[in-house]
């Protein structure tokens, strides 16, 4: 604990007595340490205990575990040191505005000369605006200006730590705003410290400086702690414009709609169903809409699952890859659809949680992403990664910020290795921030963002909009380079290695499906359905424009070299390879998204299952796409060497202070059940 | 000369304001005594009618000289409801100190509650008649007896209200004291008693309806003192119907009084709630 915290919360539980016997677990395991001056919210679904730790921290309630430290002491009995201001209000009916204010006044300060107490209270009636209403009664104020007396009389006692629970969930959405920017500004004044129980989403993020996510209960622990980097003052109508907004936003949402998905998850039976001399046939795998999907909606509609004895499986669509990170790491999904570097980024802790070693066992897709420019920088005369460079050195007063769809995403490596090999620092000239496609668009379009590096059919959107320009396909950047994987648990691989075969025949069967350009017109077809992208098909491409342009589909408008180019299926194209993990790996440390894993030959040797994908290879008579890819070699013909990860490291012009350690990945050990 | 239409005007529409409030209980009170006039002229019922307060000439000396005092107990009706209420308020004051007090305590502290709540329930339900026996076995005297049946009669709508006032002071107001760590002198006082003040006053309210039932009680048992009670219990002695009609009326009257005098004090006291 060190001097700038004002409140500790360690290894917060609390159990509630039933009436009928046995407890219930609200809270277990809360750790949090509140800065003087911070704002913070609280929020979850309604039952996840967040006014349960708020009235811990007022000393309102007190834990069955752990302690609640406000400066350094702990918390046995509430005080006007942590004042609370309820979603109700509670303030006195029989007292006028000024007497409800001076009663508080009065207890917490009982030697005030009578002059000062009229000065602190007149002082706190104009502070909230109500100075007209002094001598009113509560039942005579509108709901807005009661919570501004509880606020007042909050203040007026001059507490170290203000608590709000809801304070303005019972409000209409008029007052609501006008309330919050008051409360900003009286807290931006004062330096106060503050923390606030919300379900509101855009409020949170308005007011808070960290956004603590709790998880559902029973035994709800904190999910998910968001900065709020937003500079203050901040202002309600502008913090929309704010290029961070919109991906707290969307994290929140994510986060809110992931607790319940878990919930419906949990509700229904889940059991383990075997048939075929298959170990599991039930399967729920992963995806988010994108072309590259194409191979999962195939196997499903051309009945590919079922033909090699998965008769269960149901494809589950996410809006984010985080989506498909948690559902592996709460083992809501047996399968998934994801960027290649997912499976090393997560071996290595990257996630944020413990390692959880990630088998791939088949590549479904090479190729198809590609960096687009905002329309008014290409208006500006940027049409290269030089003019880019010098249109960055022109305007560098002005913030940069890029999207990119995940960290461990092919588009965040491809886009850092070019914009660095261009001589632009991806972390120090402009700046990168993971966004929903969806919402690269929009950013796109209102300015906030300078452009994005994502898969199709967004880039394609985007300049027919004409609100991007694409300036550099991955063709020209790496040409070949591994898209998405197919993705297991290593504990669900070892348990279910027979159904893992199967898996991997159906997807690349898909995959040559998919391959053929006479397919295209029907796999576009299939894709635009609302269970999928639910976009028009020909904003579905899957090759260059010339290609396109022999099969039915769409006459195309942009050039031929910004068209996507999708690989799924031929000599080298699905097989998994290490030397490209391990290149993934390299640039993961170079950019300090993960320390570079001294155990890095037992990780690649556990990711890559090569010998799952050779069996269904030559199962399905695919003797010709065994082999190995050639040499990596990218645009800028800086070479790599697979022998000598960390002399690469040191050799190349930009990058950040990479680590190595020893990544502790446990015993290899089949899922229990 | 511009006042007049001016004042008529205000006048009629004071009127057309009221109208609806005033009209309906004066027709209603008016047929009511037409009808009880008329079933006692034509024979139906031996009750005297409502004219006879006037026409018969010991009802109609009482209502035209209420002050008047010959000594003993033949005095007017005015002095007899002064008796009455002299004795009614000692009784309705020793129930409100007792009731409020007894109900705080049980309103906060659950044990207790549980201790005597059945005891309040089979008390309160015992008719103040009943009480009259017991009343002058325990005291042996009768104006303390008297008293005692007053009391007995009217706490529990005090008592039990009041404990419910307390029970029901809500959450955020013993959160807000919590919160500004308020000694329990001035949670009493600041929280307790003005939120609980609705529920004691309509105990109250109760009360003094009751408190004035229970007169005609208490007093049957004091003959040879003055008072409304004894009034009423004399004329049936005396076979006087007019005056035990007349004195009803004037007890109903007192009573009406006495209630509204609550209502209003209720409303000039805890405004607001």
């Amino acid at each position: 604990m060190t001097a700038t915290t004002l409140v500790d919360v360690q290894q917060l539980e609390k159990n509630f007595p039933l009436s009928g016997g046995g407890n219930y677990l609200a809270l277990k395991g809360i750790d949090l340490e509140i800065r003087r001056g911070e704002f913070i919210s609280l929020i979850g679904h309604s039952g996840c205990g967040k006014s349960t730790l708020l009235n811990m921290i007022a000393g309102l309630d007190l834990p069955t575990g752990g302690t609640v430290l406000v400066d350094g002491e702990t918390v046995k009995r509430p005080g006007p040191d942590k004042m609370v201001v309820f979603q109700n209000y509670s303030l006195l009916p029989w007292l006028t505005v000024e007497q409800n204010i001076a009663l508080a006044i009065d207890e917490v300060f009982p030697g005030l000369a009578s002059d000062e107490r009229n000065t602190l209270i007149q002082e706190h009636i104009v502070m909230v605006g109500l100075g007209h209403a002094a001598h009113k009664l509560p039942h005579e104020l509108s709901g807005g200006m009661r919570q501004r007396v509880a606020i007042a009389r909050a203040l007026a006692i001059k507490p170290k730590l203000l608590l709000l629970d809801e304070p303005f969930g019972a409000l209409d959405a008029l007052s609501r705003g006008n309330l919050q920017e008051k409360l900003m500004q009286i807290c931006n004044e004062h330096q106060l410290t503050a923390v606030m129980v919300t379900h509101d989403v855009d409020e949170a993020v308005l007011l808070s400086d960290r956004i603590i996510c709790l998880t559902n209960g029973p035994g709800s622990r904190i999910g998910n702690i968001l900065e709020v980097d937003i500079p203050r003052p901040r202002q309600r109508m502008t913090v929309v414009h704010h290029p961070s907004y919109y991906s707290l936003r969307s994290e929140i949402i994510y986060f809110l709609n992931r607790q319940k998905r878990v919930k419906q998850w949990q509700a229904k039976p889940h059991k383990v169903l075997a048939a075929h001399g298959l170990e599991k046939v039930n399967l729920d795998l992963g995806f988010i809409p994108l072309t590259a999907c194409a191979p999962l909606a195939i196997a499903e509609a051309k009945g590919f699952f079922a033909k090699h004895g998965l008769d269960g499986v149901q494809l589950v669509r996410e809006t984010s890859w985080r989506g498909v990170t948690d559902g592996f790491v709460d083992q809501t999904l047996d399968a998934a659809l994801m960027p290649s570097g997912m499976p090393t980024w997560m071996a290595a802790g990257g996630h944020g949680g413990d390692p959880l070693p990630i088998v791939t066992a088949l590549t479904i897709s090479r190729n198809g992403n590609e960096v687009t420019l905002a329309k008014r920088l290409s208006d500006a005369g940027v049409h290269s990664v030089e003019d880019y460079r010098n249109w960055l050195q022109s305007h560098n007063r002005e913030p940069h910020t890029l999207g990119i769809v995940h960290p461990a995403s092919m588009h965040n490596l491809l886009l850092r290795y070019w914009l660095a090999a261009s001589g632009i620092d991806p972390d120090k000239d402009v700046h990168l921030q993971a966004l929903p496609p969806a919402q690269m668009l929009a950013d796109l379009k209102d300015g906030s963002i300078d452009g994005f590096c994502c898969g199709e059919p967004w880039n394609l959107r985007a300049s027919r909009d004409r609100h991007g320009v694409p300036i550099a396909g991955d063709l020209e950047i790496w040409n070949g380079h591994p898209g998405k994987v197919l993705g297991v648990r290593e504990d669900w691989a070892l348990a279910y290695p027979n159904t893992h075969i199967a898996l991997t025949k159906a997807l690349l069967e898909a995959c040559q499906f998919c391959s053929d350009p006479n397919n295209w017109p029907e796999m576009a077809d299939l894709l635009s359905d609302r269970r999928y992208l639910g976009i028009k098909p020909d904003l579905i491409h899957f090759s260059t424009g010339s290609k396109v342009a022999e099969g039915s589909h769409g006459p195309t408008t942009s050039s031929e070299q910004g068209e996507p180019h999708h690989l799924f299926f031929g000599a080298g194209v699905n097989r998994p390879s290490r030397s490209e993990h391990l290149w993934i790996l390299t640039q993961l440390a170079r950019w300090a998204e993960i320390p570079f894993p001294r155990n890095y030959v037992e990780i690649l040797e556990r990711i890559c299952n090569v010998s799952v994908y050779s069996t269904a290879a030559r199962e399905l008579g695919f003797e010709d796409v065994t082999y190995q890819r050639s040499a990596i070699e990218l645009f800028d013909g800086h070479p790599f060497d697979g022998n000598d990860p960390i002399g690469y490291l040191n050799s190349v012009s930009v990058h950040r202070d990479f680590s190595v350690a020893e990544i502790p990945l446990g015993v290899p050990r089949p899922l229990a059940g | 000369m511009a006042t007049t239409p001016n004042s008529s005007s205000t006048l009629s529409l004071w009127w057309k304001r009221n109208r609806q409030s005033i009209l309906p209980p004066l027709l209603g009170t008016l047929g009511f005594l037409l009808f009880w006039q008329l079933s006692s002229s034509l024979g139906l019922t031996k009750l005297t009618g409502p004219l006879s307060l006037w026409t018969d000439e010991r009802t109609r000396e009482l209502l035209l000289y209420p002050f008047y005092d010959r000594g003993g107990l033949d005095k007017g009706l005015f002095h007899h409801s002064m008796s009455s209420l002299g004795r009614v308020a000692i009784g309705y004051t020793l129930a409100a100190i007792v009731g409020i007090g007894v109900g705080i305590a049980v309103g906060l502290n659950k044990s207790l509650d549980r201790a005597f709540d059945p005891l309040f329930q089979f008390l309160r339900m015992v008719a103040p008649l009943a009480w009259v026996p017991i009343a002058l076995v325990l005291f042996q005297r009768n104006q303390p007896a008297a008293i005692f049946v007053i009391f007995i009669t009217s706490i529990w709508p005090i008592l039990i209200n009041t404990a419910e006032g307390v029970r029901q002071i809500p959450q955020d107001y013993r959160n807000v004291a919590l919160v500004l760590q308020m000694s329990s002198g001035r949670f009493f006082s600041k929280v307790l008693i003005p939120s609980a003040l609705p529920y004691i006053f309509t105990g109250l309210r109760i009360s003094i309806g009751l408190a004035w039932l229970a007169i005609i009680a208490a007093e049957i048992v004091m003959p040879g003192t003055p008072g409304i009670g004894f009034f009423i219990w004399d004329a049936n002695q005396n076979g006087y119907v007019s005056e035990i009609v007349l004195g009803v009326i004037w007890i109903g009257a007192i009573g009406l009084i006495l209630d509204r005098f609550m209502a209003w004090l209720q409303k000039r006291i805890s405004p607001g709630q």
